[in-house]
Parts: C-alpha cells; structure tokens; sequence
C-alpha cells in the first residue's frame, strides 16, 4: 500500500487514515452529484437562481397586491424562503441518495451515511448562489430593523443548527426511502404542512404570545424556530427569540439521534433492497 | 499462513422487496389474493469456508447458486442473516461489469469516483491516473460520457481501476468473459501478478479452463452449499461431468424447433 510522505502533508497527518480517506471520498462523491444533477441542462446551476427568485417574485406580488403587504414584503419573504428551500432541497437529494446510488452500494463498502451527506454538501453548492440574491432582495427592500448589527454573530449558530437538522432528517429520509419508496412522495406533501406550518408568508412569535398552548406545539416544528430565527437576525436586526430557537435545537437534535439510529439499522440491508 | 477471508456457519437470506410489509398490502389484507411463493430463498446455506493469505480460490457454479452473494459478504456491501463474515484487509470492490459507474459522467471523472472509492487517495489517484487510463486503452473517449461506451470498453475501464487499487484481497466477479482476447490476455496476466504477490483472491468464473490456470484451489456451489472444494483440477472435473449430463439430459434434439426454411 502506498501513502504520501507525512512531510508532504503537514496537516493531512493530524488526520486518521480513516477519516482522511472517507473525506476524499466524500469529496469524490460531493463532486459527483453536483455534476450528474446539472449536466444536460442548458442553464445549469443557474436554475438554483431562477426558481427562488420567482417564488420570491410571485408571492411578493400575490401579497403586495391582494393582501396589501408592506413594502418591505419580499425581504421579509426571502430570508425565511430561501432557507427552507434550502432544507426541502436537501431532504428531496436525501431521499434519493441511497436510492440513486445503487450500483456503488451494491459492489462497494464504505460507510453509507456519506451518501446522504454528500446530497446536503451538493445543496449548499445551490445555497451558496442563492446568498447573492438574499442580499440583492434585502438592499432592494431595506428592512425596518438594522442588518448589519451584532444579532448577525447569531447567523453561524442558527446555520449550524439547520445543517443539524437537514442531515439528521436527511438520514432518517434516506434510509426509509430505501425501505418504502413511497417516502420520496410523502416527502412532497410534509414539506408543503411544513411550508404553511412555519413562518415564512407571516410572522409567528408575537401573535402566539398569548396563546402558549398553542405555541409550544407550533414550535415542535423544527423548522418554525429555525426560520423564525433566520428572520429575526437578517430582517429585524434583533437577536432570536430563545425558547423558541432552544426548541427547534432540541428538536433537530431527537431527529438527528432517530435519523442515525433509524439509518445505521436499515443500513446493514441496503444492498439486499436496492 | 493466517486467514484472509473466514466464514463460519454462514447462511444468507434476502428480504425480497416484493415481500415487504407494503402498507397498502397489509391494508388490503383478505381483499388481495395471497401472492404465492411464500418461503423466501437462502442463497447461502450455512457456509463455513477459510481462505488463507495469498491464496487464489476460484469458485463455479450454475447461476443462482450463491456465487455473487459469497462475494457481496466478503466485500461488505451484504451482511449475513446468521453466521459470521471475517475478513482481514484491504477489500477490493466486487468487481462486476461497469461497477458502479455513473452513465452521464465521463470516463475521467468515474476513474477518478471509482479509485476514490477503493480507497486511493487524491495523490495517489494523481500519480496513477495516466497509468490507469493506459491499461483501460479508452484515449480519445476518456472524456465522453460513460454511456457511449461499448462493454468491452466499460469492463476494461472497471478492471484497469482495480489493477492500480492495490487490494489485499480482490474478488472478481466474471469480468474477465468480455473484452477481445488480447485485452482478456492482459487482464489474466495482471492478476498472475496479483497472484505472485500474495494477493488473495476469489474468481467467480463460467471459465474453467482460466480458473485452472490462475486458482490454486477451487470451490462449488450448488444450491448456496459448498458441494466440492479442493484443486482445481479434481473439482472441475466433477463439475464439468455434472454440468455436461444435466446438459446433455436437457438437450433433446427431438424436442428443438424445426429450422427455418
């Protein structure tokens, strides 16, 4: 077996083997996902772009006209849009990442939780695009509260909690779509309960505040808190609401734990399946 | 000489899909027919086999008998229903015809996911790629597309890869029926090397005579049991003798179609 002269990789050495060699591979197959989705497409990655822009464009006018919503409406829409398009991006890659990968795990060993954790790293590809037009939407419809302010220090927190929450749901997906691959469909119809049952056309917190009954099941959505949280830092300029952000991380964190528990069972019969 | 490859009372069962629990089955359970053929099939049936390091263990076969599955367990990529699969190093892939190869992606990039995957690293990838794509003879079609390749080039592409993973342990499984001669030349001098350098390897093979000259020891399945196992020659010859008189028995001139006018 070779192996490259621990001098020439100062940093790599600090690495087990094991790891150095599962990042390469995830790597490997990061790259090819994100080349087997856009190949054969005349805008390529650009539909990352296309897609948000109009669903921002399309409510903002539904809401603008009909619904007489401020002028600060697609701001408002956008910074909680464009992450939960970013978690049902990534929950539909997940629930085809085993499934779409047949041949490798038929002939290959390697550890199978990659697959889904490449189909979230080929999503941030799409979300990374997706921050210039968050910004475009925001100088073009200056928020009421001050964005630029310390609360944005909360902004790599609450985006970890949501890599948390889509790869620990992305898991869970991904395994049962093996299992029943009618999961991919019921995915269809969680993400549109999750789209009105989250903040994203209107604002949550205030409204729930005299009814915590009421509150405390709204919040079980992981989501909820999440985007509420995304809102209130790049919108309102404020810090998040904490009970209800602490909500959405313990949450993410029960869907993590069942979705590597749940996966790591299924796992063992994935190539009896595929 | 220690173990490579030790099963102990192995016995594998598949979940046939189309016996999962369905929902929609279970719903309707009284109203549907039941399906027939209900006793899902071992395919294998408590095999006990150790291979020693270095060893070269062809095994044959008729189809369904366990062969692939044997191999699966050994790779890791299936677990056994009972018993236990030991394994003691670096595993190749099972090598099958076009394994795992992406179709839109172009030769290039599936040697490079494919190498990554058995375990090379981006340097070594980097040192041996011109050296893989030399043994896969594919030049002016490395960067096309998988999907335009013939299967001789797709199976050259395969095995070219795995000659430069370096495995411990390498199984193949009949690869070496495609290709032209001379490519099928290359690929059996490549593993006599394999086999010179202690590599342990188990051939699943329709090709008896190649498995006479590259194994020094050869198994049979039938069944998913290990009907003979012993030097190649000895076992092939039962085998061959089997396979002639089932064939023979089942071939009855009388009984094939007239040939057209």
């Amino acid at each position: 077996m070779l192996s490259s002269p621990p001098s020439a990789r100062p940093l790599a050495v600090l690495l087990s083997p094991a790891i150095r060699r599962h990042s390469f591979v995830f790597a490997s197959l990061v790259a090819k996902s994100y080349k087997t989705t856009y190949r054969n497409m005349a805008l390529g990655v650009l539909w990352s772009l296309v897609n948000p822009l109009v669903l921002v464009a399309v409510l903002s006018a539904v809401w603008l006209v009909f619904f007489a919503a401020s002028r600060q409406f697609p701001a408002f829409v956008a910074v909680a849009l464009i992450p939960f398009n970013f978690s049902g991006q990534c929950l539909r890659a997940c629930a085809q990442s085993v499934v779409g990968n047949a041949s490798l795990v038929k002939k290959v060993a390697f550890p199978r939780q990659l697959l889904p954790f490449a189909a979230v790293a080929t999503s941030l590809a799409d979300l990374a695009l997706q921050i210039p037009l968050v910004v475009a939407v925001l100088l073009v419809f200056p928020p009421p509260g001050r964005v630029l302010a310390a609360p944005l220090l909360w902004l790599p927190a609450i985006f970890a909690l949501h890599l948390l929450l889509v790869a620990g749901t992305g898991l869970l997906v991904a395994g049962a779509n093996v299992l029943y691959r009618d999961v991919r469909y019921l995915l269809e119809s969680v993400l549109v309960v999750l789209f009105w049952a989250s903040p994203i056309l209107y604002d949550a917190h205030d409204r729930l505040a005299a009814r915590p009954g009421l509150a405390l099941a709204y919040y079980l959505n992981p989501c909820a808190g999440l985007l509420e949280s995304y809102r209130r830092v790049l919108y309102e300029g404020a810090p998040p609401h904490p009970v209800p952000l602490a909500m959405a991380f313990g949450t993410s964190l029960l869907l993590a734990a069942l979705g590597l528990g749940v996966f790591g069972r299924l796992e063992r019969d994935f190539a009896d399946l595929l | 000489m220690p173990l490579a490859i030790h099963l102990a009372a192995v016995t594998k069962v598949y979940r046939v899909p189309h016996r999962r629990p369905f929902l929609a089955r279970a719903l309707l359970r009284g109203v549907l027919p039941r399906p027939a053929g209900e006793a899902p099939a071992a395919a294998l049936r408590e095999i006990d086999l150790a291979v020693e390091r270095g060893e070269s263990v062809g095994i044959v076969g008729a189809n369904g008998s366990g062969k692939t599955t044997l191999l699966s367990l050994v790779a890791g990529t299936m677990h056994p229903t009972r018993g236990t699969v030991r394994v003691e190093g670096r595993v190749g892939p099972l090598l099958e015809l076009g394994a795992g190869f992406h179709p839109d992606l172009t030769g290039y990039e599936n040697l490079q996911l494919n190498a990554a995957l058995l375990g090379l690293t981006r340097a070594e990838i980097r040192a041996r790629l011109a050296s893989i794509v030399d043994f896969a003879e594919i030049d002016e079609h490395l960067h096309a597309p998988v999907r335009t390749y013939s299967t001789g080039m797709i199976a050259r592409a395969g095995f070219a890869v795995l000659a430069h993973v370096d495995p411990e342990i390498l199984l193949v499984d009949e690869v070496l029926a495609v290709g032209d001669a001379r490519f099928r030349a290359k690929c059996e001098r490549t593993m006599e090397g394999f086999r010179a350098r202690g590599i342990t390897q188990l051939l699943v093979s329709h090709n008896l005579p190649l498995l006479e000259r590259l194994c020094g020891r050869t198994i049979w399945l039938d069944g998913g049991r290990i009907r003979a196992d012993g030097p190649p020659a000895a076992v092939l010859a039962r085998y061959r003798e089997e396979q002639g008189a089932a064939g023979e028995s089942r071939i009855r001139p009388d009984r094939c179609p007239p040939p057209l006018a």
